[in-house]
């Protein structure tokens, strides 16, 4: 389970960990800079705007007066970032006094674009020469792919078999997210619940992570392959951009690439060309942003009726993990929230607060508006049903009654005592239940007293 | 009747800008991972008027250039930031750039990034428009432009991207402005000030003209916004990436200038002449800088007649509650 939770804002703590040499060669990539400015805290972010243009060392002190007395820790940890990912040097001068400055790599490419703006680093190929599709059929396409690699992943036992993804990336996310024993079909396990729960940019972005921290097994570059991802994020959506212009590497990258939607890959006469779908360029936008995410379509009521304005057969499959379905129409599914649907998620390893915060981000806009979106005596039952089960302990016990006497019943009780396995005794109708562990010794010693 | 017009504001300004920032920020944090959200919606009033730049030590051309610096940095900071330029005229005002619609690729001229050259087209065609607006006026009039009009401009742009849904940037104003104040826009300027206030979006302004701003200085301490003059020119962008850069968000941690003091000062109704001192209308708060017998707005009579009216008012009362 933590897995998965740290995954969400984990793109920066992978980069920072790279060694300070290949930090270095990242940021002469201008977009990688620009990309690693917007995945900042937006404190950070001002600092480096702030210094961008000022050539001398700035003294830690003079640093500190910027902020307010009340909120230094935010200070701190903004400068503790920026010093962490080698965008701010730290140097101590004559007087022991701290001074900073800015990495003068990542500040002349930050100027760069902001005098002269973006230049890609390969131009889109004209387009009277190909034939591209509108952005609304790239966009259908791109979560097409994505769902149909969701859906492998969900009913990996049912999909088809004819999968066109590729083993890299088949091994990619079997890592963690399947557990495959011996000879069984594979599961999923709790994290990969999780993950289905989780947004498309999360997800996304777990996908990746995975593909580049394995790269080194395939003889890939991490650093080549991070700027090479994060270059494509900035590629114009719908545009066509000629094969030719990558590299070998590259190459294998972006046909594993199209495999999950990121890019689509036409070909034609003479050239091929790959085409950048919304989910590549959404991957530099920072993971923590609210705003970009997608329409919801999940209304629920008070009732704890679900219905789902939706034809996607992975939403189906996800929304079974924890309601049960009832009927489903061309663009509609209904289902329930039940009790034994919600134990059913919570056995698989689903949390309440994953199953809520899933359903309130998936809001129908017309529920979204409202405050709470989700209705608050369904989320207070989920939550209750949650804590029922860790108020509930099952334990397997036994039954006793119909003692011949009073005697009897209490030596009984004595005994199940003595091996620390009464759990309830009613002493007038003489009855009492015992742990299944002490079970065999109580009777044998009921039996030795016949 | 009189009173002293120098309060008259004070009391109803408040910081509710800071507060709602928390407020989002708190409300997000029962998720796992930490929302900052920063994204915002800048809307830059920027003064085009002729006389002003004409008299400047500070060539236009130089001030837009630190300007498109700041632009391009505020949209480096966030995929998600959006941009709106307004230009405010002697006559008119315009919009002459807006991030969300002008895509910033495909009409790359090659010399020029695409923000520069759609934004100096737009500014050429507009300063073209207003000059010929203003040879119908007649000659001599005020050197100062239009900045109630630019303000409900931007207002309405902000309104529009409230309703857009649930989901919308932090929306701010910046005031780039030189010329001096026009009273007689007093009454539209302090309406604009106060809907912004209500909708609480902070107007920040950075004055460069010779003089303190009084309707400035008093948008930006209403609306919670920070009021600014540069003491040097030279290096303004870098009081543009210290100061007017600041998202929402971190403007509760960082320490910003103040204002050290504002003017207050009101401008009367009838000759829309700036005043220390005058009268106001009991019914209406219309402001006056000499006795009149009647309000010019709502129509109250001043002076004896007023037992009059207050009985009046009380008959009527009466004949509603029966």
């Amino acid at each position: 389970m933590p897995q998965v939770k740290i995954i969400a804002k984990n793109f920066m703590d992978m980069v920072s960990s790279l060694p300070a040499m290949k930090l270095d060669k990242l940021y002469e990539n201008a977009f990688i800079c620009e990309a690693i400015l917007r995945s900042l805290q937006p404190l950070a972010k001002k600092y480096v705007l702030q210094m961008l243009y000022i050539d001398t060392l700035v003294a830690a002190k003079l640093m500190e007066e910027w902020v307010l007395p009340d909120w230094f820790s935010k200070h701190r940890v903004a400068l503790d970032r920026l010093l962490q990912l080698r965008i701010f040097t730290e140097t101590v001068d004559r007087k022991k006094e701290k001074m900073y400055r800015i990495n003068s790599t990542f500040q002349k490419n930050l100027q760069k674009l902001l005098v002269h703006g973006e230049v890609l680093p390969r131009e889109p190929m004209p387009p009277n020469t190909v034939r591209l599709p509108s952005l609304e059929d790239l966009e259908a396409y791109a979560l097409a792919q994505w769902e149909f690699f969701l859906l492998q992943l969900i009913s990996s036992n049912q999909a088809e078999r004819s999968s066109s993804i590729s083993s890299a990336m088949l091994k990619v996310f079997k890592r963690g997210l399947l557990s495959q024993r011996d000879k069984e079909a594979p599961k999923l396990t709790e994290s990969g619940f999780q993950f289905l729960l989780m947004d498309t940019n999360a997800q996304l972005w777990y996908i990746i992570r995975e593909y580049i921290s394995n790269s080194e097994e395939r003889g890939v570059d991490s650093a080549d392959l991070i700027s090479f991802l994060l270059e494509l994020s900035f590629h114009v959506t719908g545009e066509a951009y000629n094969l030719n212009t990558l590299n070998d590497v590259q190459r294998i990258t972006i046909k594993d690439l199209a495999d999950l939607g990121l890019v689509k890959l036409q070909q034609g006469r003479k050239e091929s060309w790959f085409i950048p779908t919304k989910l590549v360029t959404n991957l530099s936008a920072s993971l923590t942003d609210s705003s970009s995410r997608k329409q919801g379509f999940v209304v629920v009521e008070t009732n704890f009726r679900m219905y789902a304005y939706s034809t996607s057969k992975l939403l189906c499959e996800i929304l079974q993990q924890f309601a049960s379905l009832e009927y489903q129409l061309p663009n509609l599914i209904v289902s329930a929230i039940t009790k034994d649907s919600i134990y059913n998620a919570f056995e698989k390893g689903i949390t309440a607060d994953q199953i809520i915060s899933f359903l309130q981000q998936n809001a129908h806009p017309r529920v979204a508006l409202r405050i709470p979106s989700v209705p608050e005596n369904v989320t207070d039952q989920i939550r209750l049903w949650e804590s029922d089960r860790n108020r509930v302990e099952i334990t397997p016990a036994h039954y006793y009654d119909e003692f011949p006497s009073r005697e009897v019943f209490e030596a009984a009780c004595d005994c199940a005592r003595e091996w620390n396995g009464l759990l309830w005794e009613d002493s007038k109708k003489m009855r009492m239940v015992v742990k299944a562990e002490a079970h065999m010794h109580v009777r044998e010693y009921l039996r030795r007293q016949k | 009747m009189a009173s002293a017009p120098s309060k008259l504001y004070t009391g109803s300004s408040f910081f509710l800008s800071d507060k709602n920032n928390t407020h989002v920020f708190h409300s997000y944090s029962m998720f796992d991972f930490v929302i900052a959200d920063d994204v915002s919606l800048l809307v830059v009033l920027m003064d085009t008027n002729p006389f002003f730049w004409s008299t400047f030590s500070l060539q236009f051309s130089d001030f837009l250039s630190h300007v498109l610096t700041f632009l391009n940095s505020i949209l480096l900071l966030n995929q998600l930031n959006q941009v709106v330029v307004i230009a405010t005229g002697r006559n008119s005002c315009g919009y002459i750039y807006d991030s969300s619609t002008t895509s910033d690729h495909g009409l790359e001229t090659g010399t020029m990034p695409a923000l520069s050259s759609n934004l100096l087209l737009k500014l050429e065609e507009f300063v073209d428009k207003d000059e010929q607006l203003g040879k119908v006026d007649s000659e001599g009039a005020i050197a100062s432009s239009l900045l109630s009009g630019s303000l409900s401009m931007a207002l309405c742009y902000i309104q529009r991207v409230f309703r857009s849904g649930p989901l919308h940037p932090q929306p701010r104003i910046l005031c780039l402005h030189g010329s001096p104040d026009g009273p007689e826009q007093y009454v539209a300027i302090m309406n604009a000030i106060f809907s912004a206030q209500r909708s609480m979006v902070p107007i920040d302004s950075c004055y460069v003209g010779s003089n303190n701003s009084a309707f400035l200085q008093q948008a930006s301490y209403i609306t919670g916004g920070v009021y600014y003059k540069p003491p040097q020119l030279d290096g303004i962008f870098q009081y543009f990436s210290t100061i007017f850069a600041t998202d929402l968000h971190s403007r509760t941690f960082l320490r910003l200038p103040k204002s050290v003091g504002v003017d207050f000062r009101a401008s009367c109704f009838c000759h829309k002449q700036t005043i220390d001192m005058g009268y106001i209308c009991s019914v209406c708060l219309s402001i006056f800088c000499e006795h009149h017998k009647k309000c010019s707005t709502c129509g109250s009579v001043f002076g004896q007649a007023q037992a009059d009216v207050l009985s009046a008012a009380n008959r009527k009362r009466k004949t509603l509650d029966t």
